[in-house]
């Protein structure tokens, strides 16, 4: 009686461990270029959604209080040394975190990119295709002076700084925008997107007598926004991102036009890819385009 | 009769301890404003001139504070911090209903408890300064993460209007408010230090701190009160960006420690204790601006602007360094005449 009772629990034991192995939850590690900016908060935020629906998923977050190469290596290092599965990355620059992830991958972890890729190959990419939505910006821009009569002037470009991809390549296509054009791009001043520095930025534009304004992010948008609005008008604003402030800076007319990212489309969907390639599917594709929205007072 | 007054008065300004580095920057930032107007002649429109005296403000009510901490022979590393947290704690109250000015009295209390704490850290405590205030600026950071459980605020709306128009966007006189609110806590600082005993403490503390203990003086008091002031001005200054961006913003206020010691120590205020005055920090945080301003205006690449900044700000330390050396040989030479003055 004794042995056939040891051999029962024995058994259920091994029942019970064949079926945590087949329904294991999946640590997955999110990472990004820094805690504060909204546009992480709202990856973070998607990621943890579809985290929750998904069920299997050790979720979390981490990312230095600000943008850091050295600091982002470490936390690679950190999410491969705590058991990670997978990492979906905002990789600070496309070759600032490579040796990292050579042995995140080494080590068996599947990389997704959110937002900005590294040049390491990686199971999918999820982006905004930054200077296609620099360009569009730009051609908005544009087709707003021109049908006011204006085809040159001076413009401004109010940027975050020079080592931050996505906004380097939003500003390259906006310029790419007015490249046949007799309008005068300003030497770009960078205000590494607060709201406060960037407005003074473009208040100095406007003294210099700029036709237009283009903010590279949020931050940036936010300072071209209050600066326009300080002037009265005159000079037409075009920016990057949504935010309640931006949008009451659009519904009051400071502001024409904002590309509107979906960084909470990159998280959800990047956190599903991850999950989906480590139960052995295969992905539709390797980069995903999460697009932008041009939103106006139109559509808002 | 009348004339010798005159001539003894001015005399007396110039003999005043500190003077000569500012007079030295004075003329460095007269140059520099003939530079750029040259460069640019949008430079010296009224219009720029009004932008460019708010923009100098904010860099000059941190330099107040950093330069009352600087003279006490300290340091305040949580100036940038205590900017961003008053920025969201104001915004968000705002945001929340809460009456601007009900809301503008919470954050200065807020601060001031920041204030406090490095003072008591640092007097009571004996943590050096440095790695007290490192401390709580990334507390002041935290709780300005966390107080709007890390998003930015939405916008203050309608109801914040007369608070935006009080601290950034409204003129009294011909003059942008920020500059008056500059102008008037610049008066009461430059008075408190110049004229009563804290300020005398302030300075004796900062020159010899073993002999003002003996002769009496209340260190941690001294100490704190010099924090104290340095919360006060970092408040006032995140409340004037909460009013330009009539939103909260978590990464208000980053590097702002570094531009009020830039901007003290450009003006003569010395990092070692003891020297300095508040006159000076004018001059330097004018220099800052005119800086910034100017340099955008000549279209001048962002790696050319950065360089040029750190360039003149280690010339300035230099100068000082240099004159004060000079001045301490001269007088090692006429004490003891006759013997080499060594090197």
């Amino acid at each position: 009686m004794k042995r056939f009772a040891v051999v029962l629990l024995l058994g259920m034991f091994v029942l019970a461990s064949a079926g945590m192995a087949s329904a294991r939850d999946w640590r997955i590690f999110l990472i990004t270029m820094d805690q504060m900016d909204q546009h992480w908060v709202t990856v973070d935020a998607g990621a943890r959604k579809a985290a929750e629906e998904l069920g299997n998923v050790i979720y979390q977050w981490m990312a230095p209080d600000v943008k850091d190469d050295a600091k982002q290596i470490e936390m690679i290092n950190n999410a491969v040394a705590a058991g990670a599965d997978a990492i979906l990355l905002a990789a600070n620059g496309p070759t600032a975190v490579i040796a990292a992830l050579r042995e995140a991958a080494a080590a068996g972890v599947k990389i997704i990119y959110v937002d900005s890729p590294a040049d390491f190959p990686a199971e999918q990419t999820l982006a905004t295709d930054n200077e296609a939505a620099g360009r569009t910006a730009g051609e908005t821009l544009r087709k707003a002076l021109e049908e006011k009569g204006i085809t040159s002037g001076k413009i401004g470009i109010v940027n975050v700084n020079a080592a931050t991809m996505s906004t380097v390549l939003r500003e390259r296509g906006f310029r790419a925008a007015f490249a046949d054009s007799s309008f005068e791009i300003l030497e770009t001043q960078y205000g590494e997107g607060d709201a406060a520095k960037s407005k003074e930025i473009a208040a100095n534009y406007i003294t210099q007598g700029v036709v237009g304004i283009f903010g590279a992010n949020e931050g940036s948008t936010v300072g071209v926004g209050n600066a326009i609005r300080e002037a009265g008008g005159g000079v037409i604003g075009v920016g990057f991102d949504k935010s309640n402030t931006i949008l009451q800076l659009i519904r009051d007319g400071h502001l024409l036009a904002v590309m509107a990212q979906n960084p909470d489309v990159m998280g959800y969907e990047g956190m599903k890819s991850a999950v989906a390639v480590l139960e052995g599917k295969t992905l539709d594709a390797e980069y995903v385009d999460t697009g932008v929205s041009v939103l106006t007072k139109d559509n808002i | 009769m009348k004339n010798r007054e005159k001539r003894g008065y001015i005399k007396r300004i110039l003999a005043k301890r500190g003077m000569g580095q500012v007079i030295t920057v004075t003329i460095g930032l007269i140059a520099m404003v003939v530079v750029f107007s040259f460069l640019n002649p949008f430079f010296l429109t009224s219009r720029n001139i009004s932008n460019l005296l708010r923009q100098i403000a904010p860099t000059l009510i941190t330099g107040i504070g950093q330069s009352y901490v600087l003279i006490t022979g300290n340091i305040d590393l949580s100036i940038g911090s205590v900017v961003g947290m008053s920025c969201m704690m104001s915004a968000t109250l705002m945001t929340k209903g809460v009456n601007p000015w009900a809301a503008v009295a919470i954050t200065y209390v807020a601060a001031l408890a920041m204030g406090f704490l490095n003072g008591q850290l640092i007097s009571k405590a004996k943590l050096p300064a440095f790695i007290a205030t490192l401390g709580t600026m990334t507390i002041a950071r935290g709780i300005a993460q966390i107080v709007n459980n890390n998003y930015n605020t939405d916008s203050i709306g309608k109801a914040g209007e007369g608070f935006m128009n009080f601290f950034y966007y409204g003129k009294t006189f011909g003059l942008y408010n920020t500059i008056w609110i500059a102008f008037v806590l610049w008066l009461i600082f430059n008075f408190i230090l110049s004229q009563t005993r804290t300020g005398r403490h302030l300075y004796a503390v900062g020159s010899n701190i073993h002999a003002a203990h003996l002769s009496g003086v209340n260190i941690p008091a001294t100490i704190t009160k010099a924090y104290l002031v340095s919360a006060f001005c970092s408040c006032t200054v995140g409340l004037i960006t909460t009013a330009i961006s009539g939103m909260g913003t978590m990464d208000a206020g980053t590097s702002y420690e570094l531009y009020a010691v830039a901007a003290s120590v450009i003006g003569g205020v010395s990092t070692l204790g003891g020297q300095g005055i508040l006159l000076g920090t004018v001059i330097g945080a004018a220099i800052w601006g005119v800086l910034q301003n100017g340099l955008q205006f000549a279209g001048a690449p962002v790696a050319i602007r950065n360089i040029v900044i750190g360039v003149i700000v280690i010339i300035t330390v230099l100068l000082d360094i240099v004159v004060r050396y000079n001045k301490k040989a001269g007088r090692r030479q006429a004490a003891a005449p006759g013997t080499q003055a060594s090197v």
